[in-house]
């Protein structure tokens, strides 16, 4: 009936660099004496919750704009000084919406001084039909520091077993140990994200991955406990002198469940610290 | 007069092509061949932990997973790595760089060792039968650097240096990754030498399409999704019984 679009009605715009895109960033350093640096520019937010008896200092990084899509940015930059202990987490799982055609970018640093324990636990990132995510995770250690990071992603919304088929995922780590690089990994999915994903060499039709990373002098004493975890859903071992260890699941919340008792297992054996995890995890 | 000109031109332009094309190809089947003493033969690159699983079973899973390989794991990054390698042959600052992250980019110990014990054999091989002062010059360097350099680096560094055809490495070097993974294959599980030619015949599109895309990205921008390929040679290492290193 009303074929023609009137001149008035709000064009939907094309292209990301057309809507107000988000640039969050936050710097948080702990020294050995606690809280040593801060900085939190909108929608990035840090919240220091109160931390249980003998555990470590805590920061919850919060995307306030809940979600990232193209063109929004988030960078991080996070220091545990020589000797300090620390733990940085996330309130919420990170999602990653549909891009017009400009990629989401966000960048995390890390530096960990010498005899520092930092520990890098942010909840899942969750990829949406049509995402578009670049991610670099840049950790630096001194020669002695020691480290646990996690990273999981989630591929479609949990319950209505969406399937990718368009969409970037270019997620990057680079590890250096006393400047020199000793471990670089990047996955990279693109286009038909679903059909990639299929194949039996890549993924295996699973749809949620983890990837744990343990840095300490005596990674080794640690893979039994850790290989006890995965069990038939992933694989761990060292590389060069670094316990890595992947999960792959097709199912989201078993994953979820071996990778906490492997952060809980990691943390009392490694850190000495509550085999326990931030509160915001059981939210 | 205009077809006389022109007729000598292409002849001059195919002699061009036909020298060119003949120095590469010599020096590509002695280097990529199977008898060349990278000691390839002993890894699978986490092939015979798939087949110990079960993941592989049988010729079309095994083309299936050999042409992922190519595709979306280490064919792509080593057919990037390779390039750059060959490009950056001139530029020590740069080559020490790519090296770098071409050796940390590994998805176990057994697939880093797979690919740096290959390289240097690879270089001590070449600079023993066709020396030569400059190549000698970045293995110097790198090891000083102590950067220990992946297959990939090694195969475009020398064919760099050598002046060979970068077009005609890249999809050779992918065809001596394919063929030595069906060798392999051949020795775990039941794959005739007539199938195991089938396999390499169905898994030319993929190195033909890895080889064409390989110049298109930086080498930051590299990456794999071959994480099937990763766990199982993390899984490698407690295996039971092993013919592979990888």
């Amino acid at each position: 009936m009303y074929a023609d679009i009137s001149p008035s009605e709000p064009r939907v715009p094309a292209r990301d660099a057309e809507l107000n895109r988000s640039d969050g960033r936050v710097h948080v350093g702990f020294a050995s004496t606690g809280l040593a640096t801060l900085y939190q520019r909108s929608p990035g937010r840090v919240l220091f919750p109160h931390v249980e008896r003998g555990d470590i200092d805590q920061a919850v990084l919060l995307n306030t704009a809940g979600g990232l899509t193209g063109g929004d940015r988030w960078s991080a930059e996070l220091d545990v000084a020589d000797g300090a202990r620390a733990l940085f987490t996330t309130q919420a799982a990170e999602r990653i919406y549909r891009a017009l055609d400009d990629d989401a970018r966000v960048e995390t640093r890390f530096s960990v001084g010498a005899g520092a324990w930092a520990e890098w636990l942010p909840q899942e990132t969750i990829v949406f039909e049509g995402a578009r995510l670049r991610r670099r995770l840049e950790i630096d250690l001194a020669a002695e520091a020691r480290l646990l990071a996690v990273e999981s992603l989630v591929f479609g919304r949990l319950a209505s077993g969406e399937r990718i088929t368009r969409g970037l995922l270019h997620d990057s780590w680079r590890v250096r140990r006393a400047g020199r690089l000793v471990w670089a990994d990047t996955l990279y999915l693109e286009d038909d994200i679903a059909a990639v994903m299929a194949r039996g060499a890549t993924f295996a039709g699973a749809r949620a991955m983890a990837s744990v990373l343990l840095a300490v002098p005596d990674a080794e004493r640690h893979l039994d406990g850790v290989r006890e975890i995965v069990g038939e859903a992933g694989g761990a071992g060292l590389v060069s002198g670094l316990l890595l260890c992947r999960l792959l699941d097709s199912d989201p919340a078993a994953m979820k469940r071996r990778l906490t008792a492997l952060i809980a297992r990691l943390r009392r054996d490694a850190g000495g610290l509550p085999a326990r995890l931030p509160r915001v995890w059981n939210c | 007069m205009l077809t006389a000109a022109a007729t000598i031109i292409i002849i001059t332009i195919t002699t061009t092509i036909m020298t060119l094309e003949t120095h590469t190809l010599l020096r590509l089947q002695s280097w990529l061949s199977p008898a060349f003493p990278t000691g390839g033969y002993a890894y699978s690159h986490g092939l015979e932990q798939a087949v110990e699983a079960g993941r592989v079973n049988d010729l079309e899973t095994l083309i299936d997973w050999i042409d992922a390989v190519l595709r979306f794991g280490s064919g792509r990054l080593d057919a990037s790595f390779l390039a750059a390698a060959w490009e950056t042959c001139d530029d020590e600052d740069a080559l020490r760089g790519l090296a770098e992250l071409s050796a940390a980019m590994r998805g176990s110990a057994e697939l880093g060792l797979e690919t740096t014990a290959q390289g240097a054999a690879f270089l001590a091989t070449v600079q023993a039968a066709w020396p030569d002062t400059r190549l000698a010059r970045l293995i110097a360097d790198l090891g000083t650097a102590e950067v220990p350099t992946t297959l990939p680096i090694a195969v475009g560094i020398a064919a760099g240096v050598h002046g060979l055809d970068v077009v005609a490495t890249v999809p050779a070097y992918l065809q001596a990754f394919a063929a030595n993974q069906v060798h392999a294959a051949q020795r775990l599980m039941a794959i005739g030498q007539t199938d195991g030619q089938r396999a390499l015949a169905r898994l030319e599109p993929a190195i033909h399409d890895t080889a064409a895309i390989a110049h298109a990205r930086r080498p930051e921008d590299l990456g794999s999704a071959t994480l099937m390929v990763d766990l199982s040679s993390l899984r490698h290492e407690t295996q039971y019984t092993r013919l592979f290193r990888s």
